[in-house]
């Protein structure tokens, strides 16, 4: 009898102790903004740790997610801004997770590539061969825009779906002749298949695919000051990582972030090109072509239509507000 | 050191038989895991470069197929050049024996320098929580439900049907509406759990329940009892130890939810920890996040066994364990 | 089997002092009566008719035993009396009452012991009269009661599976006991002992039931018990099951198990016989359809014969 209430106490204590735990919630922010593992995202943990938002008096809070799930949470109206690609933010957006971009972060340079096998050394090479790609995604778009630009047509390679996951494996089984990946699933890849290397890349055609910071709308226009009050911390951040005196310290806490090693953390971000705010007025400004948002967020979405990712095209200009970078 | 041999000798045969074969469950593994690892002429696929010689892409450190590399020496001996060296190796994909060790070794015991990031124990004890509060909702419902279902055959004829459609649907498959519905922190993570877990639990407990002799049901009715007393006075008790068990066999699956409720919402915990680490390819980071889930697993049965010693000791099912 | 069943005077003698005692039960209340009891059995291979047109009537603190071969609705009708099976018609009566279902007034013990495992041999007493309202000193002082007087007073704090076969069956009727039945229904209750230990408790239930006043309905399908315990011995016949006598056992009182071999009872047992293994046409339909094909497995010099 003396024991078994013992055990019942003990029981009692432990799960009120691992209730109390749970249940402290966190404070509730002004804006909230949802980031996951990519190296122009990551840039953020840069003023978080640094305690430069609360320097700048921004009551924001920055939530740490798998990449899909930050945008899931996004439409769900859980955060008030995500940090995603242009073209996402179309796709979430015509699924009602509509959102108004405000400024870019970075554009991937080098970071998204197409990965041939080895003998295979340009994309030329690849006419009537497979390569797989995730349908939709960015490699696809990418993969795309190099076959056009090398005078060439979709029909001209096997395409085959892959998730972008598996891409190492897809390259070592040997059948495909390249696959599409991001870092830091390409250097997989390649280190997986020692002899493969990089056909194609982000960096042979900047301003394919822009990172933007994506806000609600609603959020934009209540809390216009705060997210200008962000926009500024943000050139503190570029500045911070690309000045070669600070860059270590910056990388410690961006690989830190990700869970590896600062060495194996450098090329992502070397990979990536970080966008100050007065490189992002320019890239703001409405032209088409890739070196305007405008013009790549069009091609994202006539890539997206013709893909069946959704139905009907979407009007660009109203995804993107030029007024909060302008004010900058 | 001493102390050992004199415990052994305190133990009587069969618990010392016992104790040896459960040693040897564990050593067995782990001697062809550590012969896999370390003998180079088992398995070991791929050759590891220490020298790249003359092939250009060759990098100290990398890992190349056998025939490859076999390939390339033939290559750079015609082309006379400098030949690559390379010792055989295992993928990446599995670590040795040692490496798994340290990598837990670190995890567990080395801090990190940044505050935000949670650390191995720290991810752990929240994916705890999350078991924690996943299983014991799952339970507030499952476990009435259950037994309601299989003690009343009207009930069970009205939830089962459903139940044993739903619990078919992946769990992981509602992860959107979870967080549209609970936010963006544990409220989804722990809803996989309980969708996860929950429809399994009915069932079981059910059929746990159906299990109860039917005579006991019997000799209480021709003693007296009232219908609506059978269950709290004989139908519950009866099944209480199988319950127990069945509890036991459940938590373990609410955990194989872990890995998809932790990528759900905000990333946490120790299953977002081992995904993130499999990302950059760390697989002895892996490993040793597997371990720890196993051995949390593993110790926690053990002592929710123990104490089923303590709280049904009519019960004769565990003596033949 | 039977050579020497010329000699025996007929089972339907009675010495005098048997015959004032049949007198005597007769003058006292039914306490048990059942009127033209049917029961009919659906199931998915058809109808089974285990029981058709059963009537009979216990009298106070009459001890009844039941036989019949496997099958012939001994249990159904027990559990029809019990409460614990509905009767397709025809009633059964408890002291002029229709029983409609299970009541502390009858008292059962099963075949399979049926204690409550996780309760300890005194908390399965105190189950029937905590289950009817009774505070828990009152129950308690109950059970202890009737423990000792099944001999398990020191056993009170031990859980059924530390128990012997028959000391759980003792457990069993403490149990049904305490309630203070009118009559208590025991379907085949040691059925699962050895002889020895069933020998001990053959005396000693009829030593409970000489001292309380209970009335027992008895089922069993082993002869000698029925005559050791019976004042009258109800044989089912099977398929349907019908009564197709009632015997009023001559083997005059207190029993002993000197009397096995005594003429009253050689001669009771040998009507049994006939009763329940008439000539080659008694195998039941069922039994029939279980037919063994042997098959020898063993070298054929290897004989054990
Ligand atoms: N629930 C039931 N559904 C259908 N048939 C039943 C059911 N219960 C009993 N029976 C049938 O009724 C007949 C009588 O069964 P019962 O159990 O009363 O026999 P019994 O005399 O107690 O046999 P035994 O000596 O083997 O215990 C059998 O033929 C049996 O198959
Ligand atoms: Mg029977």
């Amino acid at each position: 009898m003396q024991a078994k209430h013992l055990i019942g106490r003990t029981l009692a204590a432990l799960s009120l102790s691992i209730g109390l735990a749970t249940l402290s919630a966190p404070a509730r922010a002004d804006v909230s903004v949802g980031y996951s593992d990519w190296p122009g995202w990551v840039a953020w943990q840069v003023a978080i740790d640094k305690g430069w938002l609360k320097e700048a008096g921004i009551k924001a809070k920055f939530e740490w997610f798998d990449y899909s799930a930050s945008m899931e949470a996004f439409a769900a109206g859980k955060v008030d801004a995500v940090l995603m690609t242009n073209g996402d933010a179309l796709v979430t957006g015509s699924a009602g997770g509509k959102s108004v971009i405000i400024m870019p972060t970075d554009y991937s340079n080098g970071n998204d590539m197409i990965i041939a096998k080895p003998g295979i050394k340009s994309l030329k090479e690849l006419k009537g061969k497979k390569v797989a790609v995730e349908s939709g995604l960015v490699e696809h778009l990418l993969l795309l825009n190099g076959l056009k630009k090398a005078g060439m047509k979709e029909s001209d390679v096997i395409l085959v779906n892959a998730k972008t996951n598996e891409m190492p494996q897809v390259l070592a089984s040997g059948d495909i002749s390249a696959v599409g990946a991001w870092q830091p699933i390409a250097g997989q890849a390649m280190k997986g298949v020692p002899g493969s290397r990089p056909v194609l890349t982000s960096a042979d055609e900047p301003g394919l695919i822009y990172d933007v910071l994506a806000v609600n709308p609603a959020s934009a226009k209540k809390n216009k000051a705060e997210w200008l009050k962000l926009m500024k911390v943000w050139d503190r951040v570029v500045a911070y990582i690309t000045d070669p005196k600070t860059q270590p310290d910056a990388v410690k806490i961006m690989a830190a972030r990700s869970g590896v090693s600062p060495q194996e953390y450098l090329p992502y971000l070397k990979g990536t090109k970080l966008l100050s705010l007065a490189e992002g007025k320019k890239v703001f400004a409405k032209a088409a072509g890739f070196k305007s948002i405008y013009g790549s967020t069009k091609v994202a979405d006539d890539f997206n239509v013709a893909n069946g990712v959704y139905g009907a095209a979407q009007s660009v200009d109203s995804y993107i507000d030029a007024s909060f970078i302008n004010a900058n | 050191m001493s102390t050992f041999p004199k415990l052994l000798r305190g133990m009587d045969a069969s618990t010392r038989k016992r104790l040896a074969f459960g040693i040897g469950s564990f050593l067995l593994p782990l001697l062809i895991w550590s012969l896999v690892s370390y003998a180079p002429f088992i398995w070991h696929p791929k050759v590891m470069v220490t020298e790249s010689g003359g092939v250009d892409y060759f990098q100290i450190g990398m890992l190349v197929d056998k025939e490859m590399f076999a390939t390339e020496v033939e290559n750079m001996r015609q082309a006379q050049q400098a030949l690559p060296a390379g010792t055989p190796a295992n993928p990446i994909y599995l670590p040795a024996p040692h490496e798994v060790a340290q990598a837990l070794y670190r995890g567990l015991f080395e801090p990190l320098q940044q505050t935000d990031t949670l650390s191995m124990p720290a991810s752990l004890w929240h994916s705890i929580q999350i078991i924690f509060w996943g299983f014991l909702i799952s339970s507030l419902i499952g476990v009435p439900l259950g037994v309601l279902a299989g003690t009343y055959v009207p009930v069970g004829r009205l939830a089962e049907p459903f139940i044993e459609f739903f619990r078919y649907l992946p769990a992981p498959a509602f992860g959107a509406l979870a967080v549209a519905i609970l936010g963006i922190y544990d409220g989804p993570k722990i809803a996989i759990i309980v969708i996860g877990t929950l429809f399994q639990q009915v069932l079981i407990v059910a059929n746990t329940t159906r299990k109860l002799e039917p005579t006991l049901i019997e000799a209480a009715r021709t003693l007296g009892t009232r219908r609506l007393q059978l269950l709290s006075r004989v139908v519950v008790p009866g099944i209480l130890p199988d319950l127990y068990r069945d509890q036991r066999i459940l938590l373990g699956w609410a955990w194989t939810y872990l890995i998809v409720a932790e990528l759900i919402g905000t990333s946490s915990g120790i299953t977002w920890y081992i995904t993130q680490q499999a990302r950059y390819q760390h697989f002895d980071n892996v490993y040793a996040g597997i371990m720890v889930i196993g051995l949390i697993g593993f110790v926690s049965d053990l002592l929710l066994a123990r104490l089923s010693k303590t709280l049904f000791p009519w019960d004769r099912s565990q003596e033949r364990r | 089997m039977n050579a020497n069943s010329a000699h025996l005077p007929s089972y339907l003698e009675q010495s005098e002092a048997v015959q004032a005692r049949f007198a005597s039960i007769r003058e006292r209340d039914v306490v048990l009566e059942v009127r033209n009891l049917n029961k009919r059995f659906r199931s998915t291979h058809g109808e089974v008719d285990a029981l058709r047109d059963i009537n009979f009537s216990i009298h106070r603190r009459e001890f009844i035993c039941v036989i019949g071969s496997s099958g012939c609705g001994k249990s159904t009708l027990i559990r029809i009396l019990a409460g614990l099976e509905q009767q397709s018609s025809g009633e059964a009566l408890l002291d002029g009452k229709p029983i409609t279902g299970p009541g502390q007034d009858r008292g059962m013990v099963f075949q399979g012991y049926s204690l409550f495992p996780w309760l300890t041999v005194k908390k399965n007493v105190m189950f029937g009269p905590l289950a009817n309202g009774q505070s828990t000193s009152h129950a308690e002082r109950e059970a202890l009661l009737w423990l000792e007087l099944v001999g398990l007073e020191k056993f009170a704090d031990a859980y059924p599976h530390q128990l012997s076969g028959g000391m759980r069956q003792r457990v069993a009727i403490a149990r049904a006991l305490v309630n203070q039945p009118r009559i208590l229904l025991m379907d085949e209750p040691f059925g699962a002992l050895d002889a020895q230990t069933r020998a001990k408790m053959q005396s000693h239930l009829l030593d409970i039931w000489r001292n309380i006043d209970i009335t027992v309905l008895f089922i069993t399908h082993d002869l000698d018990e029925a005559i050791y315990l019976a004042d009258r011995i109800l044989v089912l016949k099977p398929h349907p099951g019908e009564v197709q006598e009632i015997i009023e056992v001559p083997v005059p009182r207190p029993r002993s198990a000197a009397q096995f071999t005594s003429p009253e009872f050689l001669a009771t047992k040998a009507r049994l016989e006939q009763l329940i293994h008439p000539a080659p046409v008694a195998e039941s339909e069922n039994e029939q359809a279980v037919k063994p094909h042997m098959i020898r497995f063993t070298n054929v010099a290897d004989n054990v014969e």
